[in-house]
C-alpha cells in the first residue's frame, strides 16, 4: 500500500482516534493529519508515539477560512492531499418544539455545512491530482430519524445527499465520495445512562454496541484502492438495526 | 512561448485533462468548448478545466461571468494567459 496523505477532521474523538490508528495500521508510513477544534488531548497522545507520520492541526470545520489555511499548510508540506475523512460532528438533542434556534443553527453548520466546506476546500487539489478520497461520517440517524434529534438528524440526511450529489460531479475525475453511517458505537460521545444502554440493546439484532475500530475499518476499506468502484454510497454499521 | 506554442499547449492540456476522443491537431483555435457544433464539454469539464488552468500558468478564474468569458475556445484561453498579471505568473 503506497503512503497517502490523510485528513481526519474531529480527530479527538473516539472514532477519529480509531480511525487515525487503522490507518496507521495500514501503512505506518501514512501521513496522518488529525483535525482539532475544541479539545486536543487525545490527538496530542497519538501525535506524540508518531511524530514523523502524525500531526495534529487546528481546524474549525464551520469556517471556510480555517479550512483553507489546514489544507495550504498540508500541500506546503505534502503537496498532495489523498483522502479527507469528514468526521467533525456533535448533537443537542431536544424536541422541535423546545429547540431554540441557536441549537438547530449550531448543529446544521457543525455537521452539515462543515462537510460542505470541507469538500469545497479540498477539491481543487484533488481535481488537480485527478484522485481523490472522500470519506463523510453520516449517522443511522440520517436514515431512522429519532425523536429529540430534528436538527442532526436532518444535518446528516443531508450528509448522505450532498455525498450522492458530489460523488456524481466528480466521479469521472477519479475522485470518489461515500458517507458512513454508524449506529450505536461504544464511544463517549454516546452518553447514556444504564437503563438507555438496555433499551438501546434490544434494538440491535447483533444485541451489542459497535465498536470505533470496527467504523474505522469501513472507513479505510472505502479509502483504499480496491474501493475505487464505490462512490455515492451509504454504508450503515449498526448491527442490523436497519 | 509564442501565441502559437501557446495555443498547442492548451490543446494538449484539454485532450489530456479532460479525455478527450479528439486529438490536440483536431482541435481548432476558435471551436466554441461548449454547446453543440463544438467540443461539447460540461460543468464538470469546466471545473477541471479551471483548475488545470491554475495549475499549469497561474490563470485564477474567480467567478463564473470571468469563467464563461474565458473558457470560449482556444483563443480566449490563450489571450487571458497572456493577459493574466504578473504576480500570478
Amino acid at each position: 500500500m503506497n503512503p497517502r496523505v490523510i485528513l481526519i477532521t474531529g480527530a479527538n474523538g473516539g472514532l477519529g482516534q480509531a480511525m487515525a490508528r487503522s490507518f496507521l495500521q495500514e501503512s505506518p508510513e501514512n501521513q496522518l493529519w488529525l483535525g482539532i477544534h475544541a479539545r486536543s488531548d487525545q490527538a496530542e497522545n497519538l501525535a506524540r508515539q508518531s511524530p514523523d507520520y502524525c500531526r495534529m492541526i487546528a481546524l474549525d470545520v464551520t469556517r471556510p477560512d480555517s479550512w483553507k489555511a489546514a489544507v495550504a499548510e498540508i500541500l506546503a508540506r505534502h503537496k498532495r492531499l489523498d483522502v479527507l475523512v469528514n468526521n467533525a460532528g456533535d448533537h443537542q438533542d431536544a424536541l422541535l418544539a423546545n429547540m431554540s434556534l441557536d441549537s438547530w443553527q449550531k448543529i446544521l453548520a457543525l455537521n452539515l455545512d462543515g462537510v460542505f466546506h470541507g469538500c469545497q476546500a479540498v477539491l481543487p487539489t484533488m481535481i488537480g491530482q485527478r484522485h481523490g478520497r472522500i470519506i463523510n461520517i453520516a449517522s443511522l440517524s440520517a436514515l431512522l430519524a429519532p425523536a429529540g434529534q430534528t436538527n442532526y438528524a436532518a444535518a446528516k440526511a443531508g450528509v448522505l445527499a450532498l455525498t450522492q450529489s458530489l460523488a456524481k460531479e466528480v466521479a469521472r475525475i477519479g475522485i470518489t465520495v461515500n458517507a458512513v453511517c454508524p449506529g450505536y458505537v461504544d464511544t463517549a460521545a454516546l452518553e447514556m445512562n444504564e437503563i438507555e444502554r438496555k433499551r438501546a440493546m434490544e434494538r440491535i439484532p447483533m444485541r451489542r454496541f459497535g465498536q470505533p475500530c470496527e467504523v474505522a475499518a469501513a472507513v479505510r476499506f472505502l479509502a483504499c484502492g480496491e474501493a475505487s468502484y464505490i462512490t455515492g454510497s451509504t454504508l450503515k454499521i449498526d448491527g442490523g438495526i436497519l | 512561448m509564442n501565441n502559437s506554442e501557446l495555443k498547442q499547449q492548451i490543446k494538449h492540456l484539454l485532450v489530456e485533462n479532460l479525455m478527450l476522443q479528439t486529438t490536440a491537431e483536431e482541435i481548432a483555435d476558435d471551436i466554441p468548448m461548449f454547446g453543440p457544433g463544438g467540443l461539447g464539454l460540461d460543468s464538470v469539464d469546466a471545473l477541471q478545466l479551471v483548475v488545470a488552468l491554475d495549475k499549469h500558468y497561474g490563470l485564477k478564474i474567480s467567478d463564473a461571468e470571468a469563467a464563461k468569458g474565458i473558457l470560449q475556445n482556444v483563443n480566449t484561453i490563450a489571450a487571458a494567459i497572456e493577459q493574466r498579471p504578473q504576480a500570478a505568473r
